[in-house]
Parts: C-alpha cells; sequence; structure tokens
C-alpha cells in the first residue's frame, strides 16, 4: 500500500500540500469571520421584536385581544420569520449541494476577476467556496448566537427592565456581555468544524488541502501516500485548535459558576 | 373604593388569563395603594400574589383591569399626552420610580456590586458617574457593604446580595418599592438582615408592597395585610384584623396552617 518510492514521488509535489494549507486555513478563517456576521444579522432578526401588524392585536380602547386569528397575525414577526426558514433551510441541505449551486447556478454566469491571492490561490474558485461555506456556516453561528443570548436567566432582563433601562440598553449591557462568555467556545468550535467541512470544496477547483490530493494523484498514480499527507495535515490543524478551546472554555467557566 | 388624594397606585379589576381563560392567575383584584403604606400581601402558592405583584410594573401584561400610577392608566399601550395626542406609552419611564426587588436577587454576575448599582442612574438617568458612585456608596454604607464595592456578585452571600439588590433598586430614588418574595430564597440565619433593612426603609416612609411568607414581618411592619387566593383579594385589613380577627374561612384555614 505505502511505499518509500510513493512517498518520495508524492514529496515531490510538496509545494501543492503547502498551498493546500494556507488556502484551507485561510478559507476558514474568512468563513468564520464572515459567517458570523452573517449570523449576527441573522440572530438579531430572530430575536427582533418587530410586528408590523401589532395594531391588529389590540381592541378599540387599546388594550391586547383575547384571542383568534387577529392576535396571532399580530404576533407575526417577518423578520423572524424569513430568518428562521434561512437557518432551517441551511441547515437541512448538503453542504456540497450549497456549494455546488452557489458556484454553479448563483455565480454561474458572473465573471469573477481571475486573479491570484498569493500568487497562487484562484480568486473565481476561492470566492464562490468562501459564499457558499459563509452561508452555511452563518446558520448554524446563528443558532450559536441565538442559544447563548437565550440561555441568560429571565431575571437578569426582568432586573435590567425594572431599573428602567429600555430593551436595547439591557441587552447592550446585561445580556449580550453575559452571552458573548458563552457563545465564544462554540464559536470556535465551528472554526475546527469548517476547517474539515472545507475540503467539499476541492469539488469546484478550489487549491485547498484536498485539491493537492486529488493534483498528486493524477501525478503520480499514488493516492495512499498523498492521503496520508492531507490527514496530518487536517488532524494537526483540528486537534491542537480543539484543545486549545477546551481549555480556555474550562478556564472561562470557572468565575462564572453561581 | 373612593377616590383618595393620598393614592399612589389604582389598581381596578385587575385580570390575569392564561390560555384563553383557562387559567385565572388573576381574577379582579382592585386596590389602592397609597403614600407610605406597607402592604403586605400573603396567600397560599398559586394564589396570584406574585402575579399581582409583578403586574405592578408590567412584568406581567395584564390581561384586563387598569393599574393607575402618577395618573397615568400604564395598562394602556397607547396614553393621551399633555399636548391632547396619543402616544405610545414609555413604560420605562413608569419602571424607574418603581424600585423591585426579586427572590433570586438577580444581580447582573459580570459587574461588581458598585457598578450593578451606577448602571441605572448612569445610563436611564444620565447622572455623572461620580456623583452615581458616591451615592451608591452612602447606600451600600447604609446597609454594612460599603466594603464590598468592588466585590463581584458571586463573592457575597445571599443575605448581602439581596441587601445589595434592595439599595441598586433604591438608587433609582422610586416611589415605591416592590419585593417579590424577598427572603424565601434566603438560608435561615440570612432572613433577619434582609428583613431588617426593610424595616428600616418602612419606617423612613418608603411605599412598599411586600410579597411574603414572613408572618412575623408582616406583622409587625405591615400597616395593611392582603390575603389573595385562587387570583382573587379575599380579604383585606390591619395586621390585627387578618391574624387575630380572621374572617374569611380560607384565611382561617391559611393562617393555621403557617402560624
Amino acid at each position: 500500500m505505502f511505499t518509500a518510492a510513493g512517498f518520495a514521488k508524492t514529496w515531490e509535489y510538496v509545494s501543492l500540500f503547502k498551498e493546500g494549507l494556507i488556502c484551507t486555513v485561510s478559507m476558514s478563517f474568512l468563513t468564520v469571520v464572515f459567517g458570523f456576521v452573517l449570523a449576527l444579522m441573522l440572530a438579531i432578526m430572530r430575536l427582533s421584536n418587530f410586528r408590523p401588524f401589532r395594531a391588529l392585536g389590540l381592541t378599540k380602547d387599546g388594550r391586547l385581544r383575547d384571542g383568534g386569528p387577529l392576535l396571532a397575525l399580530s404576533r407575526f414577526n417577518p423578520l423572524d420569520f424569513l430568518a428562521t426558514a434561512y437557518v432551517e433551510i441551511l441547515r437541512s441541505t448538503p453542504v456540497m449541494v450549497q456549494v455546488f449551486v452557489i458556484y454553479y447556478v448563483v455565480l454561474g454566469n458572473v465573471d469573477l476577476p481571475n486573479f491570484k491571492l498569493f500568487g497562487m490561490i484562484r480568486f473565481d474558485r476561492f470566492f464562490p467556496g468562501v459564499v457558499a461555506l459563509s452561508m452555511n456556516s452563518g446558520a448554524y453561528l446563528c443558532e450559536i448566537i441565538r442559544a447563548g443570548i437565550q440561555s441568560i436567566d429571565g431575571g437578569q432582563s426582568e432586573a435590567a427592565r425594572s431599573l428602567g433601562l429600555s430593551s436595547t440598553q439591557t441587552m447592550r449591557h446585561i445580556i449580550l456581555p453575559q452571552a458573548i462568555r458563552n457563545i465564544l467556545p462554540p464559536i470556535a468550535n465551528e472554526f475546527v468544524v469548517i476547517i474539515k467541512e472545507s475540503s467539499v470544496c476541492w469539488t469546484i477547483g478550489v487549491q485547498e488541502i484536498m485539491y493537492a490530493v486529488s493534483a498528486t494523484k493524477g501525478a503520480t498514480y499514488r493516492i495512499a501516500e498523498p492521503l496520508v499527507i492531507a490527514t496530518l495535515l487536517y488532524f494537526c490543524l483540528c486537534f491542537p485548535t480543539s484543545k486549545i478551546i477546551a481549555y480556555f472554555e474550562r478556564r472561562m467557566s470557572r468565575g462564572s459558576k453561581r | 373604593m373612593a377616590a383618595n388624594a393620598n393614592s399612589l397606585i389604582r389598581v381596578t379589576d385587575l385580570k390575569k388569563h392564561y390560555n384563553k381563560g383557562a387559567i385565572k392567575a388573576l381574577d379582579g383584584v382592585t386596590v389602592d395603594i397609597n403614600r407610605g403604606d406597607v402592604m403586605v400581601v400573603i396567600g397560599p402558592s398559586g394564589s396570584g400574589k406574585s402575579t399581582f405583584l409583578r403586574s405592578l410594573n408590567l412584568m406581567e401584561e395584564p390581561t384586563d383591569g387598569s393599574i393607575v400610577f402618577g395618573g397615568v392608566d400604564i395598562t394602556k399601550k397607547k396614553v393621551m399626552n399633555d399636548e391632547g395626542k396619543m402616544v405610545k406609552l414609555d413604560i420605562d419611564l413608569h419602571r424607574r420610580k418603581m424600585g423591585m426587588v426579586f427572590q433570586h436577587f438577580n444581580l447582573f454576575p459580570h459587574m461588581t456590586i458598585l457598578e450593578n448599582m451606577t448602571l441605572a442612574p448612569i445610563q436611564v438617568k444620565h447622572v455623572p458617574k461620580a456623583e452615581a458612585e458616591e451615592k451608591a456608596l452612602a447606600l451600600l454604607d447604609r446597609v454594612g457593604l460599603k466594603d464590598r464595592a468592588n466585590a463581584y456578585p458571586i463573592q457575597l452571600s445571599g443575605g448581602q446580595k439581596q441587601r445589595v439588590a434592595i439599595v441598586r433598586a433604591l438608587a433609582m430614588e422610586p416611589e415605591v418599592m416592590l419585593f417579590d418574595e424577598p427572603t424565601s430564597a434566603l438560608d435561615p440565619e440570612m432572613v433577619g438582615e434582609v428583613l431588617d433593612v426593610m424595616k428600616e426603609l418602612a419606617h423612613e416612609g418608603m411605599t412598599m408592597v411586600v410579597v411574603t411568607h414572613e408572618m412575623g414581618f408582616a406583622r409587625e411592619v405591615g400597616n395593611r395585610v392582603l390575603f389573595m387566593a385562587d387570583g382573587k383579594l379575599v380579604e383585606e385589613g390591619s395586621p390585627e384584623e387578618i391574624f387575630d380577627h380572621p374572617q374569611h374561612h380560607r384565611l382561617q384555614d391559611f393562617l393555621s396552617k403557617v402560624l
């Protein structure tokens, strides 16, 4: 299966793996950043109190109705609905399908600038990959953020509101500072997940680690040795990262237990 | 109930229903809270006394009835302003005049005691930071916790936390203080220190509405006692009337169990 000659041959293409490593890391990093921004917007939409038909839920003398369809309609939040639909669709379809849809359908007829990042990574492949992965992880990160915010005890917001703070002030001074503590470790974990999931992007020609494997295979007719190298690279990226995260997670939870 | 110049909060026929009226947490409560009242609300669990208290500053949104506070019915979504126009009711404006103390303290764990106390005065009333801190320290001194100003809530005992929670509410200079079972989550040996602070507050003339199981406190400090059962106000009177001459059989039954 493995031969010394095989490794020697594979080694001739080691620069491909170096490029792949840089590509995987930068793609994952950008994905977490863009995914987080998207997730923040989605989470705000999901937690918003935007109810355009609010007035329908009130009786003539300005009191809340007892029940009925008008009350239900008055509670309808279109922002929440859109964000929820987005999250559920993205979480219920495979990443590979999403990558293909973005690359072939959404950006299929768009002429992307044809330059090379770091002098080697083709932007017209890299960009759709980042877009697809960001959209995917945005959905997951949204749920992480939402859960982090909702995990804060309701008494906290009651106490703040009883002191006269507005809902925005409560969010800013009371809820978010506490939620971020809960949110940071799972976000870092999502980074590890994306490093692994980004491997599907070789199917659209992004020059990440799996792309190096397939290129080396084509040139050397060896598969086992390139795969060993790829496995090692992924493991060396993910394992230490998750250990570091676990360490900080333990440290952060130390002071905050009630 | 006749109009009363001394009235601070007038609650009329307050109702809170769940499941389209299947559950009546509050079933028509009418009461006038006067300035300087120390009103103690007692009753079996599930009687609606907490819901009643939490409705007063709209932590719970009533289904029906009115709560007039400072001349405004705060249960209405829209109110008439000075120019006679209908505008959205700003509940935050009213809440800052009503201090609230919770069973589980609800101190902000990511802030020091001093920051807990100055947050609302600085953010809501725009008091300068130095002034807010000075006032907070004076309040902490009153409850014997000045030296803990820079501690975090986690470093305090339950009794200390609740004393901080009380002065945190006082820092907003409220017109009325609402206490929602303030000693129920405390170890027995810490109940006294919290009740002492509340007693002192009562003697200073603060208007207080207290939901509690501390019958001793109700008798000693309260000037009015409300007994609630099944979401209704069953009996109301002075501590002597309630504890020594209970009329309603529900109250007699309740007192025989708790006294």
